[in-house]
């Protein structure tokens, strides 16, 4: 058995315990620094939606008052901005709760965001992941054979189509196969009509045809080009042109030489790609009326709710930088170079 | 003599553009095209509404004709003069965000790579932490919430969220070129900071300032656009995200106004892709090596 002073020895650890640490740091910064952003706009949402119910209903009583009080100790709003923070600290990091929603009363945030993510989650994490193997599969092709017929015709769409937002994409793909065809459906993420579980999940993947082609069009293209300028780089380099002289096959030198080199930054791009997966696409979800994490946002921004909006900008906070952190201790692991320093 | 100088300014920058690649061309071919109609929008406009007010004066949904090259819109206003009035202000919002954003890029990355030390690691936690924060959900909280209704407002605020890119290319540029002889030379020559900033570093580094340029414009644009296709901003400010949206909502789909629909649509394409060919363009121009590796 070690004892501590050994264990802080050990330079890896020690590293990696850094890396942690400002990690935790930065997630507690990022929590504060959202909390008083959204605590400093204007307007109590509390009395302007107690203003709508009064309008509704005429509460004009001597309650109201009361009522208001009420309401503001259930959403953590009453006692100073301090008192407030504090609270709101203690409830989320002690109990995992976000406080209750607006957008379903009585049901804390943390849960309909819970039940949004799957979604969000299935949807993008999926299109990420099949764009970005088409995109190093066009990509490799475009690069291996650079000036050839393929790579005329591929790069210049690519680089065309990489830079047109998803939602244009999406739009256009609506009109076309939603409307014009009329082959698939432009609306919602399964069919409630489906009676058994087969059913269901073929209407989930009929369902999310669309919004997810909207990603992975745009993406791969994306992707294709990163992967061809990479690749092109990498056989210009001495080892490759040594590596043909000495008469090895092309298959070869692609697996051993050039697949190695190019992968590498690749797979990085791909964690910070899935790190954003859940502030990516808001818009795609709100035009497909998508049960995810960006429709629920655009509802909770439009009803006032707090809670949601704040909870759903931690969520896509502490993503992003869970995958820098995983990415910074994965790194060394998979590439050689840094190997060696560690040790 | 100040006018042979300048003439030969143009010169070089008229050779410079004949050289340069055709995505750069094409690029700034779209882009000039569509900034001058935009330009032309009052003349456009009043032309194709023939003395009528701004509004509903037509029949809705007309099919395309001589009178009306793109037809009408579901209130009755005629599609090409809508469009062009919405890629006015679109345009007019990105340049502007674009604009501050280099200028805030420019003082900032300046700042920090000029002078080192304390001052470039407080700069560069801060740009750092700008660029983990999900910018889209935090830019639609503050829309929401504070009901802007101009242009200048908006765009101050998507420049906000688009400066920290181009400032580490600026602070980058700025790191590498303060080491060089000339810079020396200049400071034994008597320059002060500030002149060796604006005479002697930036000038070597423009087409990378024309590129965070381009991206900070398509940054801006493409937030604008997704906010309003959200429904989110100022509806009395007509851009072509305002236009989609409306067009969406009310129904023109499902009524197979296509013409209507598609107009802003590939307006908006369009822009993105012009800006884009001139990002790439501009990169491969100033960068042979890079040319060399990419060039199609």
């Amino acid at each position: 058995m070690k004892n501590a002073k050994e264990i802080f020895k050990n330079p890896v650890l020690l590293c990696v315990m850094k890396r942690f640490a400002r990690y935790i740091i930065t997630v507690f910064l990022a929590f504060t620094i959202s909390f008083f952003f959204f605590r400093s706009i204007p307007g109590n949402p509390i009395r302007r939606f107690l203003e709508v119910l009064r309008y509704r209903y005429g509460i004009y009583s001597t309650e109201d008052q009361v009522l208001i009080a009420e309401y503001e100790r259930i959403f953590g709003l009453e006692g100073d901005l301090f008192t407030q923070y504090l609270n709101y600290m203690r409830e989320l990091l002690l109990n995992w709760n976000m406080g209750p929603s607006y957008v379903n009363f009585p049901t804390p945030s943390q849960v309909l965001i819970m039940r949004a993510l799957p979604w969000t989650i299935g949807l993008l994490a999926l299109a990420t992941i099949i764009a970005w193997a088409l995109g190093n599969v066009l990509g490799s092709v475009a690069g291996w054979k650079r000036g050839s017929k393929i790579d005329e015709v591929l790069t210049p769409i690519a680089l065309v189509t990489s830079q047109i937002p998803y939602y244009i994409l999406a739009l256009l793909l609506v009109l076309v196969f939603g409307y014009y065809l009329g082959v698939l459906p432009t609306r919602g993420a399964f069919d409630p009509r489906a009676t058994n579980l087969m059913e269901f999940i073929w209407s989930v993947i009929v369902h999310g045809t669309l919004p997810a082609l909207s990603i992975v069009i745009v993406a791969a293209c994306g992707w294709t080009i990163s992967m061809r300028s990479l690749l092109v780089s990498v056989l210009r380099e001495d080892y490759i042109l040594f590596a043909r002289a000495k008469g090895l096959k092309d298959g070869y030198i692609w697996r051993k030489y050039a697949l190695r080199n190019v992968l590498l930054p690749q797979v990085t791009g791909l964690a910070m790609s899935l790190g954003f997966v859940v502030n990516g696409t808001y818009i795609v979800e709100y035009l497909f009326t998508y049960p995810g994490i960006g429709r629920l946002f655009v509802t909770a921004l439009n009803l006032l709710d707090y809670n949601t909006v704040q909870g759903i900008v931690l969520t896509s906070i502490v993503s992003v930088l869970t995958a820098m952190l995983l990415i910074d201790l994965i790194y060394p692991l998979v590439d050689p170079r840094i190997k060696a320093l560690g040790r | 003599m100040k006018n042979a100088i300048s003439k030969s300014r143009l010169n070089n920058l008229i050779n410079t553009l004949r050289i340069s690649p055709l995505k750069l061309k094409i690029g700034l071919s779209i882009l000039l095209l569509l900034s001058f109609i935009a330009l032309l929008e009052p003349m456009i406009s009043s032309y194709v509404l023939a003395g009528r007010s701004t509004s509903g004066t037509f029949m809705p949904l007309l099919p395309l004709s001589l009178e009306h090259p793109l037809g009408t819109d579901n209130f009755g206003r005629d599609v090409l003069a809508t469009v062009i009035a919405g890629l006015r202000n679109s345009l007019l919002i990105g340049f502007l965000a674009g604009l501050i954003s280099m200028f805030v890029a420019i003082i900032t990355g300046f700042t920090a790579g000029y002078k080192g030390g304390k001052t470039d690691q407080l700069v560069t936690a801060t740009t750092d932490a700008l660029l983990v924060l999900p910018t889209l959900p935090i830019f639609l909280v503050i829309v929401y919430y504070t009901k802007i209704a101009d242009v200048w407002t908006m765009s101050v605020i998507l420049a906000v969220f688009s400066w920290a890119w181009p400032m580490r290319t600026v602070r980058a540029q700025v790191l590498s070129l303060k080491e060089r002889p000339f810079i020396d030379l200049a400071k034994i020559t008597g320059l002060n900071d500030f002149e060796i900033m604006f005479k002697e570093i930036l000038p070597n580094f423009l087409p990378y300032l024309g590129v965070g340029f381009a991206n900070s414009v398509l940054g801006a644009l493409l937030a604008e656009t997704g906010l309003r296709l959200l429904g989110l901003g100022p509806a009395q400010m007509i851009t072509l995200g305002v236009l989609i949206q409306t067009y969406l909502a009310f129904g023109l789909i499902s009524l197979r106004a296509y013409h209507v629909i598609l107009s802003p649509i590939i307006v908006v394409v369009l822009l993105f892709v012009s800006l884009n060919l001139i990002n790439v363009g501009l990169d491969e121009q100033f960068n042979p090596r890079l040319k060399e590796i990419t060039g199609i």
